[in-house]
Parts: structure tokens; C-alpha cells; sequence
């Protein structure tokens, strides 16, 4: 039919733009990187022919001297700290979702802007502010010479203490956001039965509001500790060598070193933890979801 | 059985449908083979349960379907790939479709608009045809302030004004409540008799297809089984599946017949019956005590429920292995309990019989 | 604990919230004003940092950079990404959901290799066909990379949230194709319009990552400027620079605000179930 071809060719005017960037300025970009991999380092940091896994073998930590164990660290590092950022952020947003979803309607709006405002500027003035507060001799960095948690003169920054406050601020909205969807569409009544039904308040809690808002928190999880592992700004601006994540490791061989194999090593190694992170979340989400579709 | 002269429409025709067909996707023929005629200024109904495509018989008159194969005419012109906005044909749909971005009286104008009509004469018409609908007092409202009622008014008026030559109704009145649904049926039947337009309506409610229609179809799995006025098809239906739909519920099988009667579980009934397999007793028909004797055959029944309904009862009944329904009005005769045994009588006459 | 104590406690809490929210950004704007380059003492209001901000050609440059490159993407984005949300609604019944992986692609590719990429595959275009050098040329295309996706899914989500039987009413009401997309779809669409051209805006100025890898010498931006003087130790106007873009943030927050409140036309309420 004639109407079937015309309509393909709206399809085709109206999405190709769109695909035509996605897949020329990040598929092919990024398959350009992926390939990089399989490179020789040249001699001014510029990838050649001969295709090896040295940049593989380099990364997992093999080198003249030996097997040292530095990149393996960063990476757990990089694990381990995303994840301990999403917890945090988890123990802040909850009580904070659940607050603003039980005040009146029209004061809701203005409380989660004012939450999702401060992650509208940008994520290395962000880092600035943290700089400000943790820099040597201000109020808080006295106050944690006080307690013995730092020496005088040194500030709270560059350290991995700092690291997590920036990634614990850099995120919280993520988790607020889904957590407050969530507790608004609570259904009441399952409380109410619940209360009905003898519950204590703690009860109450574990058997009917926490199985509601698990959605909005596995959604939460992913929002946050995906790009939490990704990231590079804040530990750049805040962390040490002893609080570098992956993202540095990577952009250090592109910025510095020139070891552009290496680095796209580095790439492949950081998409596909996070492919296994989504793919993790999106398995846990689908259980403790029952046969809500939690994400995507 | 249905008279073939009411299969057709006493006038010329505003519709002609030809051997139509429309599939979808996963091979379900929605409307198969479909024949009918559509005469000016008639009001007709598709009728039928959902999913038997009257709806996407609606969808292929209003262009926003095209058949796969047959011809539709309307209004003597041929529509073959003639889409929707080239189509002088006008729909309400099910759930109004009220442009949310546009006031009442720009929702009303839209059509007109679209055809380049210029702004006064827009204007005037909207005002005329909003006194008619009885919306005047609307036209400055936002859509999401109208109710149900009023929706269903301003989307009347959003396509009557356009003066097409063939209105189409999608189960408009499907979301309104009882009381509004029974006035908006009389007002529409009215509107449409004042206008002298052709309406199609599509609905599943067979008293509101009754109430309304000149002429209506009865559709199954695609296809029409049966055409005609509304009393022809409660009457005398042309298959079981339509006198279910119609609301009869009393089907008595007829296991053989001879000249002066037939043989059914309920006995033998004396009397010239039609030559269906099955007799449609409707519940008004049925005699109950003293009346039974005056029909020529006369059976004992036990009283299962007893529903009564203010101006008649319902009585329930067991008899023969079957149950029937029989209704009678309420005129202070004496009244039954359950589990009482009564006569029944049935009359030959005004007694149809149907075939599956 | 009782209901009583629990709601002061949640209260109390959400206000120590704001504070840890807003306190990195409040310090900046207050030492902004600061006499010395400090952030432990204050020692008078001034103007100083503003005043050599302004009188800074480098800074003026990276400000026009980063609003040129914040309109233009989101301009581009909203045409492009608007397309191809409606694309996708229009079609939805065709086998598009591996078109739907790439438009998630973006959104869930870490920033860093995401810029990493651009950047290599710009260098490699450059020297081969001396197009695509880095600078804001290059900057516009990867912003609206990632800009696109979010735009898309807003307007889908629009779209979604119609009664499809409007589509078919504007059809039935005589209106041409194009009629359709002046008079139908483009107001009804003009709330999600704007709003996915505030997130672009937003998602445009926060980005920094991006940016610095697909930049060019000539093509700085605000935090690519900031980002370079933290790093050679030379922080003078720094929190000045930062001050004027929380400004604009805050800004834009309050037009959002606005925009939330207009009593707008994008009610859904004319939905009902059809067959």
C-alpha cells in the first residue's frame, strides 16, 4: 500500500537525526575506543599497528618489575566507594523522601527543588564549595582538629573522607527523587490493614510501607550508583592517590601518561563492571519487586 | 424470520459498504466480508458485544482505518485511500477527544478552522450551534473544567458543526451514568431527526440501539448477522446469538414437530410454530394461574426466585429440566413463594423460533 | 518514640538537610565577597574578585563560551530530540524497542569515557579530513549527544500521557498533516517543549566532563576555566565565576517554579478507557 512507504518515510525523517548522533558521535566513538584496546602504545603515546592484549596484561598490573597490585585496588576502590556513597545517600534520602511526601501538596514541589537545585550547578563547582569547607583552618576543618580527626594546618581535603561527602552530595537528589514517587503513591490502606491487623509500628514499617518503596529505592541504586562509579570530577578535586577511582586511572592515560591503549583498556573495563552493575541491580530489583518492573 | 424489504434502506443511500474486509496483525479479521447500506437521514446502529468490529467498521468509514479489500461509498463518492480530513464524515468519539490545549469555543471552531472558514463566520456558527447543543453558557470554559455530560455535548457540537454528511457515534454515551445516559438518548434521536443527518452509533447496549435506531446491524466475529428495525430483530431474530444479545433468555429445544405441534422438554406444545430448532418464549408471553388456561398449552412449574421489580415481577421457574423466565405485570393478582408449584401457559401466537 | 517526637525529629533532620545542601554553595557565594583569597577568614566585604573577573578577557570569553554552547546544544536538542520522541510514539507498534537501547546508551555511559571517546574520535576525524578540530563545534555535537535521549523521553512521555484518540480527532476535524503538527501537536506539546529545554540547559551547564575532553584552546568554558586555575593553584576569582552560576542556576530554578505553577493546559483528565 501506498500509505505503508510514506509512512516509513516519516519514521525515517522524524527519528534519524536523532539515531544519526547517537550512533556516529557515540556508537562509533566508543567502538573506536574499544577497539584502541587491542593497540600497541607507540612511541609518543599514540596507538600503532601490531594488535596485542599488552594493554590488557598492563592493566591487570603486570609491568617491568613485576606484578604490583595498584589498578586491581583502584578498581575495587572504585566498588567500594560508589557503594558506600549510594548507602549514605540511602540513610539521607529515606527520612527525607518520606518527610516531603507527608507535607501539604503545594509546599512538595518548592521542597524537592530545593533539593534538585544544588545539582543543577555545576558538578565542579560543587567540588568547589567542598574545597571551601574542608580547606584548612575554616570552622570545619577546626572543629575536626578538635575531635582528632585530622592534624592542624591540614584540612579535610584531599581524602577519601571527602571523596564520599562530594559523591554523597553530588547524588542525593537521585535517590530522593524516585524515594518520593514512592512513598506518594503509597497505598495508605495496606497501613492502615496492617495497623488493623495488630501491627506494631515497626511492623507496620517492615510488612507494609518498605515493600512499597522498594521500587523507588532499587530505582534510587541505579541512578546513583552507576554514575557514582563513573566518576571522575569529584575525586579529582577532593580525593588523594589514596581515594583515585577508575574513571582517573583511564583519563590519566588520555590526559598525562599518553598511553592511549592502556586507557581504552581501562574504558572496556569500566563499561562492562558497569553493564554487571545494571545487569545486578535490574536481577535484584526484578525479585524484591515481585512482578513490578522496577527499571527500564 | 426478518423481512428481506427492511434489510434495506427506504431511501437513497448515504453508506454503501461492499464486500469490505480489514485485518490486523496477528491475522484477527476484525471486519469480514461486510455488506450494508446506509440510507440519508437514517439513524443506524452497529450492535454488538466487543471485539465483534463494529467499531473498526466505524474506524473504516472515518478513513482512520483502510479496509484491506471491498469498496465504501459515501455520499456517492468512492473513499479508496481518501484519508480522514478529505472525508465529509464527522466523529464523536468514545472518549470525546477534546483538545486539552483549546477552550470550548476553540474546540467547537476546530474543524471549521482547519478548512480555512473565515473567523467571523466561525464564530457565528459556533454561537448557533452551541444554543442548539444547549452549551452556550460553556464556551468560555477550559476542557478540564466540563463535566461528563458537557464533554460529551462540546464533542457533539465539535463535529455536528462541521455539516457532514455522515455523523458517526463511537459508544458515546458508554461513560455516563443512567440517568444522563437515558436523557442524552432522547436528546440525541431528536437533534438527529431535527437535523435530518445520517448518524452511525456504535454500541454494545441493546436498549440503547432499540431506543434510538431506525435501522440497525447486529454484528459477530466481523461479520453482520443481521440488518433490520429494532422490532424485526428483537422479534423475529435471525440467529441465537442474536436473541441472546437482544436480551431473550427463555430458548426451549425442539426435538421433532408435526403438523399441529412440536415435541420439547417442557411437552408437547399444540400450534403452528416456525421452523427454527429452537422456540424463543418470551418472558411477557408466558401465562401464569388462571391466564394459562386461556392459551392452548398448559404445564406445572416450580417457583425457584421471585424478583420483584415494581411495576412487574420476575418469577423464575424450573420445568421440564429447563428454567425459564417469565414476567408478569404487577396488577394485584396473587403472588407466589418460592418453591410453589404454578401453571404455565404458552400461545403459539407471537411465539418465534430461531436457529443456531 | 511517639508520632509527636518522630515528626520533630523529621523535622529537624530535613532542616540540617538543607543545610548540608545549600552550605557548599553559600560559602562560595560568601568568600566571593571576601577581601582576601580566603576561605577560613573573612576580612571585609569587597568587589575585588568581581572586579578583576570582569576586567578578565579569559573569563568574559569562557562565560559567552559556556552560554553560547548551553543555548545552541539545547536549540539543536530539543529539534532533534523532539523528532525522534515523536517518531518513536508514531511508530510505537512498529519492532522499535532496540531503537530504545540507544537512547538509554547515552544516558547510562559513564561521563568520562563518554567525553574520552568524542575526543579520540574528533582527533582522528581531524587528521584525517582537517573537520571536526576540537572546539565548540565539537562541544555543541556532544552536548547534544547526550542531551538528545532526555528530550526524547520527555516528549514521549507526553505523548504517551495523550488520549490517542486526540491524534485521530485533529484527523476527523479536517486537519492536514501539516495542520496537525501546527495546530495539534505542537501546543499540546509546548509544556513538555519547554520543560526539556530547561533539562538540556541544565544538563549543558553542569556538565563539565564532557565539555573539557571534546574542548579546543579557544573553546573554554566556565568550569573548564575554574577547573584550570584549581589545578595550577591559582584561585583568585574562582569563587566569583562560581558565584554568577549559582545565580543563573537559581535563576532558572525560579522560572522553573513559575512554569510548574501557571495554571497549565496539559491536563489529562480528558482520558478515558476505549476500546
Amino acid at each position: 500500500m501506498s500509505g505503508l512507504r510514506r509512512d516509513t518515510r516519516y519514521l525515517l525523517a522524524t527519528t534519524a537525526p536523532g539515531v544519526f548522533f547517537i550512533v556516529v558521535f557515540l556508537v562509533l566513538p566508543s567502538a573506536y575506543l574499544v577497539a584502541m584496546a587491542f593497540l600497541s602504545n607507540g612511541p609518543y603515546g599514540l596507538p600503532t599497528a601490531p594488535l596485542t592484549l599488552d594493554a590488557f596484561r598492563e592493566l591487570a598490573g603486570f609491568g617491568f618489575l613485576g606484578w604490583s597490585p595498584g589498578n586491581l585496588y583502584t578498581l575495587i576502590r572504585s566498588v567500594w566507594q560508589s557503594l558506600l556513597a549510594t548507602a549514605i545517600v540511602i540513610v539521607i534520602a529515606y527520612p527525607a523522601a518520606y518527610y516531603i511526601s507527608r507535607q501539604p501538596v503545594r509546599w512538595r514541589a518548592v521542597m524537592l527543588l530545593a533539593v534538585v537545585v544544588p545539582s543543577w550547578t555545576n558538578q565542579v563547582i560543587r567540588s568547589v564549595g567542598w574545597m571551601n569547607i574542608f580547606a584548612p583552618d575554616t570552622v570545619v576543618s577546626d572543629l575536626a582538629v578538635r575531635v582528632g580527626l585530622t592534624e592542624p594546618q591540614m584540612g579535610l581535603f584531599p581524602s577519601q573522607f571527602a571523596v564520599i561527602v562530594g559523591l554523597v552530595y553530588n547524588f542525593l537528589p537521585f535517590m530522593v527523587l524516585p524515594l518520593y514517587a514512592a512513598f506518594e503513591r503509597l497505598d495508605t490502606e495496606q497501613v492502615e490493614a496492617a495497623r488493623d491487623l495488630f501491627a506494631s509500628p515497626v511492623a507496620v514499617f517492615r510488612h507494609a510501607v518498605f515493600p512499597q518503596t522498594l521500587p523507588g529505592l532499587m530505582a534510587g541504586t541505579v541512578l546513583v550508583a552507576i554514575p557514582a562509579f563513573g566518576m571522575y570530577v569529584v575525586t579529582e578535586l577532593l580525593g588523594g592517590g589514596k581515594a583515585t577511582m577508575i574513571g582517573n586511572l583511564v583519563a590519566r592515560q588520555f590526559v598525562q601518561a599518553s598511553n592511549w591503549p592502556l586507557g581504552a583498556a581501562g574504558a572496556i573495563i569500566m563499561i562492562v563492571v558497569t553493564l554487571i552493575g545494571l545487569k545486578v541491580l535490574r536481577d535484584l530489583g526484578r525479585r524484591v519487586g515481585g512482578d513490578r518492573e522496577v527499571l527500564l | 424470520m426478518a423481512d428481506p424489504a427492511v434489510g434495506s434502506p427506504r431511501t437513497e443511500s448515504a453508506i454503501r459498504v461492499d464486500a469490505t474486509s480489514k485485518s490486523f496483525e496477528r491475522g484477527v479479521r476484525a471486519v469480514d466480508a461486510v455488506d450494508l447500506e446506509v440510507g440519508a437521514g437514517e439513524f443506524f446502529t452497529l450492535l454488538g458485544p466487543s471485539g465483534c468490529g463494529k467499531t473498526t467498521l466505524l474506524r473504516l468509514l472515518a478513513g482512520l482505518e483502510q479496509p484491506d479489500s471491498g469498496r465504501i461509498t459515501i455520499g456517492g463518492q468512492v473513499m479508496d485511500g481518501v484519508p480522514p480530513h478529505r472525508r465529509s464524515v464527522n466523529t464523536v468519539f468514545q472518549s470525546y477527544a477534546l483538545f486539552p490545549h483549546r477552550n470550548v469555543r476553540r474546540n467547537i471552531g476546530f474543524g471549521l478552522e482547519m478548512r480555512g472558514i473565515d473567523a467571523g463566520e466561525i464564530d457565528e456558527r459556533t454561537q448557533r450551534m452551541a444554543e442548539l447543543i444547549g452549551i452556550d453558557g460553556l464556551l468560555d470554559r477550559e476542557v478540564a473544567q466540563l463535566s461528563g455530560g458537557q464533554r460529551q455535548r462540546v464533542a457533539l457540537a465539535r463535529a455536528l458543526i462541521n455539516e457532514p454528511d455522515v455523523l458517526l457515534l463511537d459508544e458515546p454515551l458508554s461513560a455516563l451514568d443512567a440517568d444522563l445516559r437515558g436523557r442524552l438518548q432522547l436528546e440525541l434521536k431528536r437533534l438527529q431527526r431535527r437535523l435530518g443527518m445520517t448518524f452511525v452509533f456504535v454500541t454494545h447496549d441493546q436498549e440503547e440501539a432499540m431506543v434510538m435506531s431506525d435501522r440497525m446491524a447486529v454484528l459477530d466475529a466481523g461479520r453482520i448477522v443481521q440488518v433490520g428495525t429494532p422490532d424485526a430483530i428483537y422479534e423475529a431474530p435471525a440467529a441465537l446469538f442474536v436473541a441472546r444479545f437482544m436480551g431473550h433468555q427463555n430458548f426451549v429445544p425442539i426435538h421433532a414437530r408435526d403438523a399441529t405441534g412440536v415435541e420439547t422438554p417442557l411437552g408437547r406444545l399444540e400450534g403452528a410454530f416456525g421452523a427454527g430448532d429452537h422456540l424463543l418464549l418470551r418472558p411477557e408471553t408466558i401465562r401464569l394461574d388462571d391466564e394459562a388456561q386461556t392459551v392452548p398449552n398448559c404445564f406445572e412449574a416450580t417457583v425457584e426466585e421471585r424478583l420483584y421489580r415494581g411495576e412487574t415481577t420476575e418469577y423464575r421457574l424450573a420445568c421440564g429440566g429447563l428454567r425459564l423466565l417469565a414476567s408478569r405485570a404487577n396488577r394485584g393478582q396473587p403472588e407466589h413463594r418460592v418453591g410453589e408449584t404454578i401453571r404455565v401457559g404458552v400461545s403459539p401466537h407471537g411465539t418465534a423460533t430461531v436457529s443456531d | 518514640m511517639t508520632g509527636r517526637s518522630l515528626a520533630l525529629a523529621l523535622r529537624g533532620f530535613w532542616y540540617l538537610l538543607l543545610v548540608f545542601l545549600y552550605a557548599p554553595l553559600a560559602v562560595v557565594v560568601f568568600y566571593s565577597f571576601n577581601a582576601i583569597n580566603s576561605s577560613a577568614r573573612f576580612a571585609g566585604f569587597s568587589l575585588t574578585w568581581y572586579e578583576q573577573l570582569f576586567s578578565n578577557d579569559a573569563i568574559i570569553g569562557a562565560l559567552l563560551n559556556t552560554v553560547a554552547l548551553a543555548l545552541t546544544s539545547s536549540l539543536i536538542a530539543i529539534v532533534i530530540g523532539g523528532m525522534l520522541g515523536y517518531g518513536f510514539y508514531r511508530y510505537r507498534l512498529r519492532r522499535l524497542s532496540w531503537l530504545i537501547w540507544l537512547i538509554y546508551l547515552p544516558m547510562v555511559m559513564p561521563d568520562i569515557i563518554f567525553g574520552i571517546a568524542e575526543m579520540i574520535f574528533f582527533i582522528a576525524i581531524d587528521e584525517r579530513l582537517g573537520i571536526l578540530g576540537p572546539g565548540l563545534g565539537t562541544m555543541i555535537i556532544a552536548h547534544v549527544t547526550f542531551q538528545v535521549p532526555f528530550v526524547a523521553l520527555l516528549v514521549n512521555a507526553r505523548l504517551l500521557a495523550l488520549d490517542p484518540q486526540l491524534f485521530e480527532a485533529s484527523q476527523d476535524l479536517y486537519a492536514s498533516p501539516w495542520q496537525r503538527a501546527r495546530f495539534f501537536l505542537l501546543p499540546v506539546l509546548s509544556p513538555a517543549i519547554v520543560s526539556s529545554f530547561l533539562l538540556a540547559l541544565t544538563l549543558s551547564i553542569d556538565d563539565f566532563v564532557i565539555s573539557f575532553f571534546t574542548a579546543g584552546p579557544e573553546s573554554t568554558t566556565l568550569p573548564i576555566y575554574i577547573w584550570s586555575a584549581i589545578k595550577k593553584g591559582v584561585t583568585p576569582e574562582v569563587n566569583a565565576i562560581a558565584t554568577l552560576m549559582i545565580g543563573s542556576v537559581f535563576f532558572m530554578a525560579l522560572i522553573s517554579l513559575v512554569v510548574q505553577r501557571r495554571p497549565s493546559a496539559s491536563s489529562t483528565t480528558n482520558r478515558s478507557a476505549s476500546s
